[in-house]
């Protein structure tokens, strides 16, 4: 009988089980941020969501949310591609798209959040 | 003879891990597939809402002066925008409060099967019931 060959380690999945926890535990008080500033946005939406990003603390938070779920969300999305995958190559080319869209759309929605806040 | 081909079918790869169609369905499978059916779900609707965040602030004015119409596609269209905006609530009161459930597995509590149960049950009711309040709320308000 043939011997199941098992990929070797690479030696980073703790790394990546911590670093995924820690990004969910921080992900907790920017969640109950979001749910509670949509709940303001939602009372009065056109007094409010044009200048939503003037205020500081807004603008503060809405990055640290999309740098934080994105990351998130793209060592998640690792984890999928991973099991649900069997091609190595396909695998890695999956995780690297992912970590292309996560790391664009940080830059670009960090940029248009700061103009918001400037400009206002 | 079986296990031969069992070995053989993908060489040199690892085996896809959770099989969804061999396997009985219980509580513990259901809520380990939604989260992460609602995690997928959650990423792509972020990279939606960032890039609309992004064309929002370089087109600045010019985003609400189309015109509405009252075609059967708008209508569609709208029937499903909000069938999506549905299943995003529910996805983001579930994998929050599913999520807690795995933080507190992390640090060994709750990890029992009876216990696994019913927070497993506990977190379906509780988003259920979120995500029923958040929509009953914006209609009694008429926010939309």
């Amino acid at each position: 009988m043939k011997k199941i060959e098992i990929a070797p380690s690479t030696k980073n999945g703790f790394h990546h089980w911590l670093c995924q926890r820690v990004s969910a535990v921080a992900l907790i008080p920017l969640i109950i941020w979001l749910v509670l500033s949509l709940i303001e946005i939602a009372l009065d939406p056109e007094g409010y969501l044009p200048v939503f990003f003037a205020y500081p603390f807004n603008a503060f938070m809405s990055i640290l949310f999309f740098s934080t779920s994105l990351y998130h969300g793209s060592l998640g999305m690792r984890v999928i591609i991973e099991d649900y995958v069997n091609n190595k190559a396909k695998v890695h080319f999956y995780i690297m798209l992912v970590n292309f869209f996560s790391i664009t759309t940080v830059t670009a929605v960090v940029l248009a959040i700061l103009k918001l806040h400037l400009i206002n | 003879m079986s296990k031969n081909q069992l070995v053989n079918t993908h060489d040199h790869s690892k085996p896809t891990s959770p099989h969804l169609q061999i396997y009985r369905w219980n509580i513990s499978s259901i809520t380990s597939i939604m989260h992460r059916l609602t995690g997928v779900g959650l990423y792509f609707s972020i990279l939606i809402i960032a890039w609309f965040i992004v064309y929002y602030t370089y087109s600045f004015g010019s985003i609400s002066d189309q015109k509405s119409c009252e075609c059967t596609t708008t209508l569609i269209l709208k029937a499903l925008f909000f069938g999506a905006i549905i299943f995003v609530i529910f996805s983001l009161y579930y994998h929050f409060c599913n999520g807690i459930r795995h933080l507190f597995w992390d640090i060994g509590k709750g990890f029992d099967l009876k216990k696994a149960r019913i927070t497993g049950y506990l977190v379906l009711l509780t988003s259920l019931i979120l995500t029923i309040t958040t929509i009953a709320t914006t209609i009694y308000l008429k926010l939309f």
